[in-house]
């Protein structure tokens, strides 16, 4: 029976900082996609190439996807929005790569593996969650104004302060129902190919390798869609 | 928090990878791209307008064409017409010339015929004179006396002068 375990496994630890296997793996998602955006967008010429095509082409597309989210704010939103699609969908993949999960080394009877699918770490999809509420909150901020505040904090009337209350209530909860959901499914997935590989290692897992490719993008899309859907709340706040 | 594996070290570094992450994207991938993408929509646009306009100065420069054309055979036409009616002028012109040099040619004719037969009559005449000389020399060498040689002679020498001078 293969080991599972919730967190992520510590391989080293440097001047006091823990390095784990999904620490790895998202340096190595950082590093692909740092990579293929140099290789691709080093000579941009105006008649494309292959490569320049597709990049175009998801570029282009995620944007006049989340710009009819967004609408006009989508200039402002759109590194965000889009990095959280990216680095969510080539973290997922990543994760189902052959090697991921699997080579790592035995301390006594335990196996640790080296990479493990950076968002099947909570420390990850948490960070991602804060990352995207704090951006909310400010980007609100932002194109408001102080007023925004008005949103949490308002003393002119007894239910909008209770309104208030439920609305902070309401933004904690999207960090913990952003860095679950993602986590959870992703997890959920790994465990899931982790055990039909254990029970069955040929031919059956690859029809759950499909879905979980499929899992990676519909997560992937549903945290930049939400988050670009609280951004779009956040900025149309008082109008 | 310890049994899902959550810390404080790694949740900051996962943030700290993601604005990384965002920053990166921003600058390398995001803004090239879709500032090409503005680039190739507008020179698009661009083209598409000039398209039009080229399009519009080619219907233009169609109509002009033709109306140049239309006017040229109207041009045409009209010196066609003029030239031939130039042409009948001059034929009638030529022919008249001709008429005259024709008319001009056979008085010169008449006239040297007339000046050519008074020149025969003229030879005739003389002819005819040194002939009635000769005969009457022979005849009067033969019948006449000296005195009535001399008083023939005489009337007919007289007779010869009023003749020249009648011929003159």
């Amino acid at each position: 029976m293969p080991h599972i375990s919730l967190s992520a496994e510590k391989l080293w630890t440097v001047a006091g900082m823990p390095i784990t296997n999904a620490l790895l793996t998202t340096w190595l998602v950082m590093g692909i996609l740092i990579l293929i955006t140099m290789l691709t967008t080093r000579n941009l010429r105006l008649i494309p190439g292959y490569g320049q095509s597709i990049v175009e082409l998801i570029v282009g597309g995620l944007y006049d996807f989340f710009a009819s989210v967004t609408g006009k704010h989508i200039a402002k939103f759109f590194p965000l929005l889009a990095s959280l699609f990216l680095f969510i969908i080539a973290a997922n993949w990543v994760g189902l790569l052959p090697g991921v999960g699997t080579i790592g080394f035995f301390h006594g009877e335990e196996f640790t593996p080296l990479l493990r699918g950076a968002t099947a770490d909570l420390n990850t999809t948490l960070a991602l969650a804060i990352v995207a509420v704090f951006a909310i909150q400010y980007f609100g901020f932002q194109t408001v104004g102080i007023h925004y505040s008005s949103r949490f904090l308002n003393f002119k009337d007894p239910i909008y302060f209770v309104l208030g209350i439920l609305e902070i209530i309401s933004e904690v909860s999207k960090v913990v129902s952003f860095a679950f959901r993602l986590f959870g499914n992703i997890f959920a997935g790994e465990v899931l190919l982790a055990v039909m590989a254990f029970l069955m290692p040929f031919v059956v897992p690859l029809p759950f390798l499909m879905m979980e490719l499929f899992v990676g993008f519909i997560q992937a899309l549903v945290f930049s869609m939400l988050t670009a859907v609280f951004l779009n709340v956040a900025v149309s706040h008082g109008e | 928090m310890e049994k899902l594996g959550i810390e404080p070290s790694l949740l900051l570094a996962q943030i700290v990878n993601f604005s990384i992450i965002v920053l990166v994207l921003a600058k390398l991938l995001y803004k090239p791209v879709l500032s090409m993408l503005e680039k190739r929509r507008r020179q698009i646009e661009e083209g598409l307008a000039l398209t039009r306009v080229l399009r519009e100065e080619e219907e233009k420069l169609k109509e002009k064409k033709q109306k140049l054309l239309d006017e040229s055979r109207r041009e045409g036409q009209a010196m066609i017409e003029e030239a031939r009616k130039q042409i009948k002028e001059e034929e009638k012109d030529v022919l008249a010339a001709a008429h005259q040099e024709a008319e001009r040619i056979i008085e010169k004719g008449r006239e040297e015929v007339v000046r050519v037969r008074a020149g025969m009559e003229k030879d005739l005449q003389r002819s005819a004179v040194e002939l009635a000389e000769l005969m009457t020399k022979r005849l009067l060498t033969s019948v006449l006396t000296s005195e009535d040689k001399h008083k023939v002679v005489a009337k007919h020498l007289r007779d010869l002068e009023t003749m020249k001078h009648i011929n003159k």
